[in-house]
């Protein structure tokens, strides 16, 4: 199931929102400048060790 | 098709389905289902009197539902082998018999209600992919109204309308009072060219198919008016431009717009389309008592099932990807198996007749020759360093590497003779058991080297793949594009060969930058390589963000042969970066890694004497 996830171009740096689908690689490209090396990022644990 | 069922060498499997394909170029094995048809084939004389005491009417397919047939039948007038089909979902029951008058009817008793599936076996040396493809069903597009009103009907439903094996023996008639229509409105490029519904692709014969319908209405009804309502009319082939002259000559009416909605009279049943005639710029209105949708073509909907059991690529409108467009345009990227009709593109007879007798002549090359000449750019596995963990097995996108087993000893095996090249097996071992001929870690490694031997700092690292971004570089040099020199390139085969290692030694060279780039997901030359690519990009900017190294210094692009401009453009880009990566944070990163190099030297070394102990 498609779910929402933080995304990260890492040529101008524009922070996004899109959908995700856990194991289905998709292509990505940045929806500002049209890079594709866009990183997901991981939501951060809120576990104590993270802290 | 007479004659391929009649062919000694030929061998038809009619009413049949490819169930499992296994196997390589030269060694395929094809488990076939062959279905029950519930009538002896060989025995079966089609003389018809089973059908005519069937009880069961159900729509005809072959007739687009214009006409009905019984639950025995032939599928069509000209079909190979020519004998009885019985539905068993549509007969009334044969366990118990509840019905059994076609048995009863059968001179021959060639009806066996006992009759079972089959699987058959072959081997074959090579495949030919023809599986046709499927029609555009127009029923999510409201505006023309073929779901509401029965005048409006498809090409095909045309197609079977004027045929004289139709439902109304070739008398073109309207479905609401069988009278012919004086005026028929074609509407074109219904379900292609559009960005929103359908399809984004022309669907290439919908013109011609129109203006030789529109020729044919004139032929049998001299009194008959046509429209075409169109965006624009593509006759390039030989003899088009001709035949769309003439049909205009006879006087055929072409409106350029494509009406936004048709509207029934509820009287009369004519039909009133509304549409933007762009050439004048007025809004017009044209009745019409019959409207013919002009639909396009589509890949099968169970497509997918076979392209799973052949590990073919399809480009983003679904059609089967070739080997090369240009120089192998009948080849899928698995060798052995080639492409006829419109499973690669939409094409019409002609195209499809000379794309399947070119498949079949690549085909009988390799049959003749009896053996298979392959390019030295394969996978090597040194089972030494291998500790079966199948990793290579997983991601090899042709199957070439069969799965190894750990408990009976047994390593992975690498089929040359399927294995492209690609070198994704490579990138991901995580023992480097697996060495790709030309493009070996060493040989790699070495080019880093010469790149960054002197002034590091000046150079950035590019990895680009032979077929797509390497391609899109020369695109750029011939377009006389610039681009920094900074940017040094070095060949892949497929971007699924760049080693995480490759990426972290450019590092520890001193390298500011790093680009990894490939084919487009949609044109990857090796089938889904590219999807491992992005996998391990992915896991390297963890890895540098861990390490603490900017993950801005790797970047990925995808870039297609004919994006001469994106490639400079990228590059352009890319330089800007390098510029703000400072000396102080290149030798920082070299300190990292020289030391993370270290560890994982003790690491290898450790895990390389285990394994040989082992």
């Amino acid at each position: 199931m498609p779910e929402k996830a933080k995304f990260k171009c890492l040529r101008c740096g524009y922070l996004y929102e899109d959908k995700y689908t856990p194991g289905v690689p998709q292509e990505r490209a940045c929806p500002k400048c049209g890079s594709n090396s866009v990183r997901r990022l991981e939501e951060k644990s809120t576990s104590p060790g993270n802290r | 098709m007479m004659d391929v069922g009649r062919h000694p060498r030929i061998k038809l499997f009619a009413y049949s389905e490819v169930e499992h394909i296994s196997g390589f170029i030269g060694n395929f094995n094809v488990k076939i289902r062959k279905k029950a048809r519930y009538v002896i084939e060989d025995e079966c004389t089609a003389c018809g009197d089973c059908t005519k005491d069937c009880p069961v009417v159900v729509p005809d397919e072959y007739q687009q539902g214009f006409s009905s047939r019984k639950a025995i039948y032939i599928p069509f007038p000209q079909a190979v082998p020519s004998a009885y089909i019985l539905n068993m979902e549509e007969c009334l029951g044969n366990n118990p018999i509840a019905c059994g008058k076609c048995l009863e009817a059968c001179e021959k008793k060639c009806i066996d209600y006992d009759m079972k599936d089959e699987i058959i076996e072959v081997e074959v040396g090579t495949i030919i992919v023809a599986t046709g493809l499927d029609v555009y069903d127009p029923t999510e597009l409201d505006e023309f109204g073929y779901r509401s009103y029965e005048n409006v009907i498809t090409s095909m439903e045309f197609e079977r309308l004027i045929c004289a094996g139709g439902p109304t023996a070739g008398h073109f008639v309207r479905p609401t009072d069988r009278k012919v229509p004086r005026t028929v409105a074609f509407i074109q490029c219904v379900g292609s060219r559009s960005g929103k519904r359908g399809n984004r692709y022309c669907s290439n014969i919908c013109c011609m198919n129109t203006i030789k319908d529109t020729l044919l209405l004139y032929d049998h009804y001299p009194e008959t008016k046509c429209k075409v309502f169109y965006i624009d009319i593509r006759a390039f082939g030989k003899g088009f431009e001709q035949m769309f002259m003439r049909s205009k000559e006879v006087g055929v009416e072409y409106i350029r717009g494509i009406p936004g909605e048709v509207v029934e009279d509820p009287v009369t049943r004519n039909l009133i389309l509304t549409v933007e005639n762009t050439t004048t710029g007025r809004v017009e209105q044209h009745e019409v008592e019959m409207v013919v949708l002009s639909v396009g073509m589509e890949q099968r909907s169970d497509f997918d099932r076979l392209q799973k059991m052949l590990t073919l690529s399809t480009t983003g409108d679904g059609f089967v990807l070739e080997s090369h467009p240009k120089l192998k345009p009948v080849d899928s990227p698995t060798r052995g198996v080639f492409y006829a009709g419109c499973v690669e593109s939409p094409k019409g007879i002609t195209e499809s007749v000379v794309q399947s007798s070119a498949a079949a002549a690549r085909a009988s090359i390799i049959l003749n020759a009896g053996r298979v000449k392959i390019e030295a750019l394969t996978a090597r596995l040194d089972t030494s360093l291998c500790n079966y963990c199948g990793m290579c097995a997983r991601v090899c996108p042709y199957h070439a590497i069969t799965p190894p087993d750990r408990k009976l000893g047994i390593y992975p095996e690498i089929i040359e003779a399927a294995c492209a090249g690609c070198g994704t097996c490579a990138a991901e071992c995580p023992n480097d058991a697996i060495t790709m001929r030309h493009f070996t870690d060493a040989q790699i490694m070495a080019q880093i080297d010469a790149i960054l031997e002197e002034k590091p700092l000046e150079k950035i690292v590019a990895f680009a793949c032979n077929w797509c971004s390497y391609a899109g570089g020369d695109n750029a040099g011939t377009s006389r594009l610039q681009y920094p020199p900074s940017i040094r390139l070095i060949r892949t085969m497929c971007s699924g060969r760049v080693d995480e290692k490759f990426v972290l030694y450019a590092f520890q060279k001193g390298a500011p930058l790093v680009l990894v780039s490939g084919c487009h997901f949609a044109d990857c030359h090796y089938i889904n390589a590219v999807t491992w690519t992005q996998r391990r990009v992915e896991r390297l900017w963890n890895k540098l963000e861990r390490l603490g190294i900017r993950p801005e210094r790797l970047q990925l692009e995808w870039i297609s042969a004919a994006e001469g401009q994106k490639f400079a453009k990228v590059m352009r880009e890319l330089e800007e970066l390098r510029k703000k990566v400072t000396p102080e944070e290149v030798q920082q990163t070299r300190e990292i890694l020289r030391r993370e190099a270290e560890k994982e030297r003790a690491r290898k070394a450790k895990r390389v004497e285990a394994l040989r102990s082992a």
